[in-house]
This record gives C-alpha cells, sequence and structure tokens, in this order.
C-alpha cells in the first residue's frame, strides 16, 4: 500500500469542508469520517512490513526530488499517536464548535493540519519532510489566529509563525547544506553515512527542532498559542506541531551522538523544562498552565535524548500525547461550564461533572509520574537515565517533578470549589448539558491513558523490528525495556506526592488562595514578561538598524539627486547664453573671431 | 510548426486594434482574450513540442546590415511568458477597481503583452533592445496616466532611469556588434563565438549590459525610482510593473551570463549584489507604513536572490532563478491586486488604518495572507520550489555564504506578518461596511491562487523541458 495514501481521507475532507462552506451541516461528521479513514489506513499501513516508497516529484538536470516516505518502527509511533488523537479531537471539535458559524473553516484548517503532521511523520526524504514541516507551521499560523476577533489571538498567531519561521528556514539552509556534501534528500542514505559535514546542518537542524518544540529561548509562543480555540490546544500539544521538533531530534538521533550535539540538548531541555515548571506554578490562566508544563514535557524528553536514554524519551513522548489531550479537554469543559472564563481563580464547580472529573484525574496522575499510569513509567525512565550518567541534571529533574506535583495538582485542585451562592445553579446547569461529544472523547482518552502504560512493555517490540540505520546507539537498548531504577522511582514518587500535598492544603484547604500575589515569589517564578522583554529588545534592535540603513538610504539618495541637480544647473547656466539678445552674440561671435585668428596666426 | 512563435509576438496587434477601436467597457475582455489566445498558443508549442521545448524560426528583416527577425521559445522564455500571460490577464480582468481610463489600460495591457512576447522570444540583441524599449515606454504611460495623484513624478523618475538602461543596452549591443568577429546580433551566433571576443570588450559589454539590467530589477544602489513608481501606480500599473517589466533586466541577466565567458568572474560581485540587495530592502521595509511601498522593497528583496541564483552559473541555481521570476511575479501580483482592493475600499494605503480587513473584506484578506504564505516560500507554492533550487545552486556555488541570504526571507516573513496582523486581522475599527469581491475580481484572485498551487504543486510540468 502507498503510505501517501493515509493522509487522502484528510485532505478529500478538510477540502471538501472548504467546499461546503456554510451550506453543509454534514463538515463536521464528514471530517470526523475523514480521520477515521486515516485512522483505519494507518492501521493498514501498520500491518505491512518496513518499506520506503518514493515518487518522483520533479528534476532537473543534476537533481532529482523525490516524495519519499517510510514507514518504520518509529515512524509508526508517531502515525498511530496523530491517527488516534485526530479523530479524538475531532469528535470533541464537534461539540466544542457548535454554535460557531465558522466550522467550515475550521475543519478544513484542522484537516490540513492533521495531513501536514502525517506527512511528516511517514517522511522519508528531507524534501518531504519539511513539506509536512512547513504546512504545521503556517496551519497552526491559521488556527492559533481562528478567533482574529479576540485581542489577544492575532499577536499570538504572529509570534508563532515568526518564531517557527525562523526554525523553517535555517531547516531549509540544512537540506540545501545536505544535499550538496550527499545529493540526495533520502535520511535513510544520509544515517547510513555520518560524516564531518553534517555538523552544521545538524546544528542549524537542532535549533529548527527547537523553535517547532518551544524550547528555551524560543518557548514563548506555545502559551500565547492558547488564544486558539481549545481542541487546537489539545491537539497541538499532544501529537502534532511542538512533537514534530522532538521526533526530528529522535529520527536522526544516531547523528547527533556521532557529532557530540547530545549535550547541548541536554541543556536546552532541562533549562526548558525549568523555565516550564516555575512558570506553570505560578500562571493564573487555565490553558497556559497546560501550555507551560508541555514545554517542561518536551524539555523533558529533550533531556532524555540528551542523556542517551533514546527509549525513554519515545515513552515520555507516547505516554504525553494521551494526557495531555484529556487535561486540555477538561480544561475546555470546565471554561465552557464557566461563561469561558479563562482565570483559574474565577472557574469553578468541576465537582458538578464527576464523568469528567475522574477522567481528568487520569491526566492528572499521568502527568505528575504516579504509578501505575503511563506518565510514571515515561518520567521514571528518565529520572533513572540521568541518576546514572549525570547527578546535577538528576537534582534538577527533582527539583522540576516536585513542582510539577504542586502544579498540577493545583490546576485540579482549584476549579473544584465551591462555586459563589449568586452563580451556583447557573454552573451546575452549564456542566449539566455538556454536549457528549466533548465528554466521550476524554472519557477515551482517560482510557488510553490508563493503557499507554502498556507502552512501557511494548516499546521495545516497538522500535527493534527493524531499527531505521544499525548504528550503535540503537544496538544499546536494543530488545531492552527503558531501564527503571526501584529506587529512583520511589524518590520522585514521594517528591510528587509532597507537591501534591502542598498544592492541597495551600488551595484546596483554601488556607492560600492568594499566594501567588506575593510580590517576590511571583517575580522569581513566573518569568514570562521577561522573556517577552528580551524579545521585544530583539525586535528593537532590527528595527534600529532599519532606521540606520533608510537613513543610508536617503543619503545616497541625496547624492544622485544632486549629481542630477549639478546636471540641471549646467543646463541653467548653458541656456542663459542663448537668452536672445544680439549684442550677447555679438560679442561672442567676435571673441571667437578673436580666437580662431589668434590661433591661426600662431 | 513554422511561424508559431511570429504569430504569437504579432497577433496581439489585432486585439490592439480592436481595443482602441472598440468602446470602454469592452476593453478589458479584449486584453483578457488576447492573453488567453496567447496561453492557449503557448500551450500547443509545449504539447506538441514532444519534451524538448526547443523552437527557433528566423525570418529576414533588415537585409543592410544583417538583422533577421529571429524568435527562439526555450524553458526559461516559456516560463516567463506563461507567468506574464496569467498576469496580464489577472490584471486585465481584476486590476482596475476605479473602471478607469479602461479602454487605454487594456491597450497598454496589450501592447505590454507584445513588448514581453517579443523580448522573452528574441533571439537577437536587436530584437531584445526593441521590445525593451517598446515595454518601458508603455509601462511609463501606464504609470503617467493612472495612479495616485503623485503618479507624475513616480513616472518622470522611472522613465530617466529606465532610459538611462536603454541607454547602456543599446551601447553595450553596439559594442558587442562590432566585437564579434563576424557582426552579428544574433544571441546563438554569440555565444558559440565568446571566447574570440577580447576581454577588454567582454568587460566593457558586461559592465554596459548588468547595469542596464540591474536598474531594470531594482537592484541596490539603483533602485531608488522602484519604491516610487510601484506605490504610486495603478493597481493595475504596479502589478504589470512588478510582474512582468522587472523580468526583462532578469531575463537579461540570465542571457547574459550564458553569453559571456566573462560573466565567471563577475558573478561572485553580482551576487554579493543581490545578497546586498535582499538584506537591504529587508531593513528598509521595517520603516514603512504603506502597504504598496512594503510590497514594493518584497519585490526588491526577491529580485536581490534571484540575482543570486542567475548568479550561480549551474544548472540548479539558474533555473531555480527562472522558477523564481515565475514565483515572483505570480505572487507579487496577487499581492498588488490585494492592496490594491484593500486601498480601493479603504481609501488608504497606511497599514494603521486599514485595520480589520477580514472582517470587511474576506476574500481579498485570504489573498493577501495567501500571497505571504508564498512570498516566504511555503511548499506546495512556487516559492518553495524557486527558494529550495536556488540556495542548493547558491551553495554549491560560493559555500555557506551563498545561502546565508534566505535569512532576509525571515525578516521578509516577520514583517508580512506584522502587517497582516496590524491591517488585516486587527479588528480595531469595526465597520458595517461589508465588501463582497466581485465576480471579476474572484476571478483575479482565484486566477493568481491556482496558478502559484499548480506550478507549486506540479513543478515538473515546466520544469521537466529543461534538457542539458
Amino acid at each position: 500500500m502507498l503510505a501517501l495514501l493515509i493522509i487522502v481521507p484528510l485532505i478529500v475532507s478538510s477540502l471538501l469542508a472548504l467546499l461546503l462552506g456554510r451550506h453543509g451541516k454534514a463538515i463536521k461528521y464528514l471530517s470526523l469520517l475523514g480521520s477515521l479513514g486515516s485512522l483505519a489506513l494507518v492501521f493498514f499501513a501498520s500491518e505491512n512490513a518496513a518499506k520506503a516508497q518514493a515518487i518522483q516529484w520533479f528534476a532537473l538536470p543534476g537533481i532529482n526530488v523525490n516524495i519519499a516516505t517510510y514507514t518504520y518502527p518509529l515512524n509508526m509511533v508517531l502515525l498511530w499517536l496523530v491517527g488516534i488523537i485526530t479523530p479524538l479531537i475531532f469528535a470533541y471539535s464537534i461539540g466544542f464548535m457548535e454554535k460557531n458559524s465558522e466550522q467550515s473553516r475550521f475543519f478544513f484548517e484542522m484537516g490540513l493540519f492533521a495531513a501536514g503532521m502525517m506527512l511528516f511523520a511517514m517522511a522519508g526524504s528531507l524534501i518531504t519532510m519539511f513539506i509536512g514541516w512547513e504546512l504545521l507551521g503556517v496551519t497552526s499560523y491559521l488556527l492559533i489566529g481562528f478567533w482574529y476577533r479576540k485581542a489577544d489571538a492575532a499577536p499570538a498567531a504572529r509570534k508563532a509563525i515568526t518564531i517557527v519561521l525562523f526554525g523553517d528556514i535555517l531547516m531549509l539552509m540544512a537540506i540545501v547544506m545536505i544535499w550538496n556534501s550527499y545529493h540526495t534528500f533520502s535520511i535513510g542514505q544520509i544515517m547510513a553515512a555520518p560524516s564531518q559535514s553534517l555538523y552544521l546542518p545538524l546544528i542549524l537542524i537542532m535549533v529548527a527542532a527547537f523553535t517547532k518544540s518551544a524550547q528555551f529561548p524560543f518557548h514563548e509562543w506555545l502559551p500565547d498559542a492558547m488564544a486558539g480555540p481549545t481542541p487546537v490546544s489539545a491537539f497541538l500539544h499532544s501529537s502534532t506541531m511542538v512533537k514534530a521538533g522532538v521526533f526530528l531530534i529522535a529520527s536522526l538521533f544516531t547523528l547527533y551522538l556521532d557529532a557530540h550535539l547530545l549535550p547541548i540538548i541536554l541543556i536546552v531541555g532541562i533549562v526548558s523544562a525549568a523555565f516550564g515548571a516555575v512558570n506553570a506554578m505560578a500562571e493564573r490562566h487555565v490553558k497556559r498552565i497546560l501550555a507551560y508544563s508541555t514545554i517542561e514535557d518536551l524539555g523533558l524528553m529533550f533531556v532524555a535524548l540528551g542523556l542517551g536514554a533514546f527509549a525513554a524519551a519515545i515513552l515520555l513522548f507516547i505516554v504525553q500525547a494521551f494526557y495531555k489531550a484529556l487535561l486540555f479537554m477538561d480544561a475546555g469543559v470546565i471554561m465552557r461550564a464557566n461563561e469561558e472564563n479563562e482565570n483559574i481563580f474565577k472557574l469553578y464547580g468541576s465537582k458538578a461533572k464527576k464523568t469528567m472529573l475522574y477522567a481528568t484525574l487520569f491526566g492528572v496522575v499521568s502527568i505528575a509520574g504516579i504509578f501505575p499510569l503511563g506518565g510514571f513509567f515515561g518520567k521514571a525512565a528518565i529520572g533513572s537515565a540521568a541518576a546514572s550518567t549525570n547527578i546535577i541534571a538528576y537534582v534538577l529533574l527533582l527539583a522540576i517533578e516536585l513542582a510539577t506535583g504542586f502544579y498540577i495538582f493545583r490546576w485540579y485542585f482549584i476549579p473544584m470549589r465551591e462555586p459563589p451562592q449568586t452563580d451556583a445553579s447557573r454552573i451546575r446547569g452549564a456542566y449539566r448539558v455538556m454536549p457528549k461529544s466533548m465528554v466521550i472523547p476524554s472519557i477515551i482518552l482517560a482510557i488510553l491513558t490508563a493503557l499507554s502504560a502498556g507502552a512501557y512493555y511494548y516499546l521495545p517490540m516497538l522500535l527493534t523490528r527493524a531499527p531505521y540505520a544499525p548504528g550503535s546507539a540503537f544496538g544499546s537498548f536494543t530488545g531492552a525495556a527503558p531501564a527503571i531504577n526501584i529506587a529512583d522511582a520511589v524518590v520522585e514518587t514521594i517528591l510528587i506526592l509532597i507537591g501534591a500535598y502542598a498544592a492541597y492544603l495551600l488551595y484546596s484547604r483554601r488556607r492560600a488562595p492568594t499566594l501567588y500575589t506575593h510580590r517576590l515569589l511571583s517575580h522569581i517564578v513566573y518569568n514570562a514578561p521577561v522573556t517577552n522583554r528580551a524579545y521585544a529588545a530583539f525586535a528593537m534592535a532590527f528595527s534600529a538598524v532599519g532606521v540606520a540603513v533608510y537613513k543610508t538610504d536617503a543619503a545616497i539618495y541625496a547624492v544622485f539627486a544632486a549629481i542630477a541637480h549639478s546636471v540641471i544647473d549646467l543646463g541653467a547656466a548653458a541656456r542663459k547664453m542663448v537668452n536672445g539678445q544680439t549684442s550677447i552674440y555679438v560679442l561672442a561671435f567676435a571673441l571667437g573671431m578673436i580666437i580662431l585668428v589668434m590661433l591661426f596666426v600662431m | 510548426m513554422q511561424g508559431i512563435l511570429l504569430l504569437m509576438t504579432l497577433f496581439p496587434l489585432a486585439f490592439l486594434a480592436a481595443a482602441m477601436l472598440s468602446g470602454s467597457r469592452r476593453g478589458p475582455a479584449i486584453a483578457a482574450l488576447s492573453n488567453a489566445v496567447s496561453i492557449a498558443i503557448l500551450a500547443y508549442a509545449a504539447l506538441s513540442s514532444g519534451g524538448t521545448l526547443s523552437i527557433s524560426e528566423s525570418f529576414s528583416y533588415i537585409t543592410t546590415i544583417p538583422i533577421s527577425f529571429s524568435l527562439r521559445l526555450n524553458p526559461a522564455s516559456f516560463m516567463l511568458l506563461i507567468m506574464s500571460y496569467i498576469v496580464l490577464l489577472a490584471a486585465s480582468v481584476a486590476g482596475n477597481h476605479e473602471k478607469e481610463s479602461q479602454k487605454l489600460a487594456a491597450s497598454l495591457i496589450i501592447l505590454l503583452q507584445v513588448a514581453a512576447t517579443g523580448l522573452f522570444l528574441s533571439g537577437n540583441l536587436f530584437l531584445y533592445f526593441i521590445f525593451w524599449d517598446i515595454g518601458v515606454i508603455t509601462s511609463f504611460f501606464f504609470l503617467y496616466s493612472m495612479g495616485s495623484p503623485l503618479r507624475r513624478p513616480a513616472a518622470m523618475k522611472f522613465l530617466i532611469y529606465e532610459m538611462f538602461a536603454s541607454v547602456l543596452l543599446l551601447l553595450g549591443i553596439i559594442t558587442l556588434y562590432f566585437g564579434t568577429p563576424v557582426h552579428s546580433f544574433n544571441i546563438a551566433y554569440i555565444t558559440a563565438n565568446a571566447a574570440l571576443i577580447g576581454t577588454t570588450s567582454q568587460l566593457l559589454v558586461f559592465a554596459f549590459l548588468i547595469t542596464a539590467f540591474l536598474i531594470n530589477m531594482g537592484i541596490f544602489p539603483l533602485h531608488f525610482w522602484l519604491p516610487d513608481a510601484y506605490t504610486e501606480a495603478s493597481t493595475q500599473g504596479s502589478m504589470v510593473l512588478s510582474a512582468v517589466l522587472s523580468k526583462f533586466g532578469a531575463f537579461g541577466v540570465f542571457i547574459l551570463f550564458a553569453m559571456l565567458p566573462i560573466g565567471a568572474e563577475a558573478a561572485k560581485y553580482t551576487a554579493a549584489l543581490g545578497a546586498i540587495s535582499a538584506f537591504y530592502a529587508a531593513f528598509l521595509m521595517f520603516n514603512h507604513k504603506d502597504i504598496k511601498r512594503m510590497i514594493s522593497y518584497s519585490s526588491i528583496l526577491e529580485m536581490g536572490i534571484i540575482l543570486i541564483g542567475l548568479s550561480t552559473l549551474n544548472v540548479i541555481g539558474t533555473y531555480g532563478a527562472v522558477y523564481a521570476m515565475l514565483a515572483h511575479g505570480l505572487t507579487i501580483a496577487l499581492m498588488f491586486l490585494a492592496a490594491g482592493s484593500l486601498t480601493h475600499v479603504f481609501g488608504t494605503r497606511d497599514i494603521r488604518t486599514l485595520a480589520g480587513a477580514v472582517s470587511r473584506a474576506k476574500s481579498t484578506a485570504y489573498s493577501f495572507v495567501f500571497a505571504a504564505f508564498s512570498a516566504t516560500g511555503l511548499p506546495l507554492t512556487t516559492g518553495f520550489i524557486a527558494d529550495l533550487l536556488i540556495f542548493i545552486g547558491a551553495y554549491a556555488a560560493f559555500g555557506f555564504s551563498g545561502i546565508v541570504p534566505l535569512l532576509s526571507i525571515v525578516m521578509l516573513g516577520a514583517y508580512m506578518y506584522f502587517i497582516i496582523e496590524k491591517s488585516i486581522l486587527s479588528t480595531r475599527k469595526e465597520s458595517e461596511v461589508i465588501t463582497h469581491a466581485s465576480a471579476s475580481q474572484a476571478f483575479g484572485y482565484a486566477l493568481l491562487i491556482g496558478s502559484i498551487l499548480l506550478f507549486g504543486i506540479l513543478p515538473f510540468t515546466l520544469l521537466g523541458f529543461v534538457k542539458i
């Protein structure tokens, strides 16, 4: 089966969504059907053995550009994730968007977004991958800015695409350089023959991955992206877009190992995770808390890659998709019941919807890393890897775990409070009429979150069926589960529970509901404004250069104008000689004659 | 079919006569039909060529000095012609929001069609010069008679620069004529015998011609006419000037590098000039609040990148640059069309007062956003193919410094998206007036967007003809 066919149902349904416009109420069901069709095709593709396929796209003398796909186990992991999450998100969107008149645009963009991610996931050549990569960039721009009437949506969309575009261009530079040394775009052929010439391209790709995966110092676009609709956030943070950067580094892992670039990945990952964790503790926006926690999760994946714990990174990669989608869906439900309020201290009554409350608990327990859900295995595997190789990283990871336990239970406990008397019946009523299409996907995700622990046991089988390039790095974990050290796991769990208990004391028992207003503390932990100011300073520097260039331009033009004017002045001077006064003509004639005669005489 | 190229060059004159004789309201339709017929002939020529697009024709023209009316169609000229016809078609149908001077505009568009056809097909430099001047004069009248109240000084400035360029062009051609062993204007002959021309006269010719071409392209430091001309022109004027006329110079550079061996030594300087131009324009853009002026600077930026591609002197970079000319033509025409429509609806070009276009003129706003995607090289648009090929060629020719100019595209994108946020997405000034694009305007957007996607998704339809 042609792997490229997998994205066809999604593309067809999204184009139909565009064409049907506002006439079709069927758009949402068609889109859901399209995503299920793609999922079915993912299933068929995984029945076949790993294989590479290529179709020529275009050629010039000396260059051949292919659309190539490669369905090897790591690619299939991502395809499965996107395939499973997409229909759930689409189903959730049906309820979420039921009152919105712009469903056509929404499902068109969502469909393209999912198709872009799938194309990226199955890519076997740099060009194919880049097409998916850029499609993600622009569709995420459109989706983040979907509610452009909201004051914060348009700036957020611009911030995202500006940062991501920078990464895209670096990536294109890297692709150009790699082609010139390998004369092929095929990832398989490049991985099979690592060489010194890859060093700079690998650095560029790494920075591109950091922009896409919202890592320090490019991380601030991700919290702002919360201005988009909640299904978009759930999608963007779980299986698409931000995962692309991590996946890219993972699929080129052996090259990074050979080029000794892993320490940089480790440092960036841990700094980002720390930034994410501290900001999440102080943030008040219900979705932005989760956004910062995504930065942390992605940072942890990079930490795992940086430590060489490939399997641990992939494990977290898999389980994070389920719990993060689930948490966002719950945030959407709570916001809807509270009149789209986003401030977590103004959200109440999540106890009123018991199914959601318990479903969400799966996500919370998983992200915190408490046994026996998926998150525990992912985070414990990373912790164990750090404990055995890099003690500084391990200590930092423990601190981050403590913070995670704190902020995620804070996020869970605060909306559980009873609503004020005046609003109580209204809010409870709103929870009661929550559309089923928003609740059922959450329940499915809760089950998947529980099942995702199984990835720990199945991962070796998934990854070792046919390694991409049989290099040294793959040898080290072939056939082995990601290592988890019991002692490390116990230490981590205790820290998480301390964090959770602190959150319980402070927020659920309402002993300190306004701790966040503590000045000094909030300045240390909530450093997002500082980052934004740094971005602004960077932009200002550019426009200062712009002013300088503008002045130079004016100066050069002044020189041109001066030359032109001197020509005109010359003309004006010459014109005076032909002013029609006979006496001057006679004078000139006489002078000329005298000069001529003198020339002849002499 | 012998004579097809001559037919393609001269048949629009019949449409020109028709446009001048018929009423004002028929003008756009006649100009559109003329270009549609050209596209059909071109498509026929391509389909009947059997995969190798190479047709040459020669007719006796002037016999006292041997100048023949020789025409040749090759893949590069094919790409530029198809772009020119599409843009001229879109401009004639959709470009005239104000519905003023329709007859004149239609006539000028057909005249420009003749100029573009003759220039891109010309097999000798004499014809090249003649059609160049037809193009310049036509554009001057376009600029002088339609556009903003400030158009006349801009038109004069344009004329002075372009006339200077055309004098240099003539000087170069004549010098070359006397430099060749058997005096000739024929490009194929000169290319074959260029090694016999002395280095000094080669250098002289190269200097004359490249200066002329760079003025036309608007490369730093010869760009001063460009922002004024593109900004003050009417929508149609901006479209045809930026998409079609600027390619005259770029196509000239393409021919020049293929013709004179001395180009190999000059290439690194022209590439540097292209790179400087790209960054220079990117920085200048930051200082402007006028949407059309900003698009003009983006044109300088793209032309700089095209110059880099042409300077690589390898097949990939050169044809990347030709593809970039196609991409740039379609994209900038779409951008000017959308910007012109915004200007017409809102009565201003200032991005600070264009607030909220998306809720008031939807299709225009979407078209502009799409054009921004294409300009920043989004895959599946023509811009990506162009950027990819140009910079692969540039890395092969100049190493890492060759691909640094890609960063100017980040700046272009950053500013584009800034403009979109401020003038299109922002809803600071909600108004009840909602304009729906007229059928002709929708056709223009659809044609340009469709072409950008068509040649972005199926690039082999054009690049497949390139065989060395």
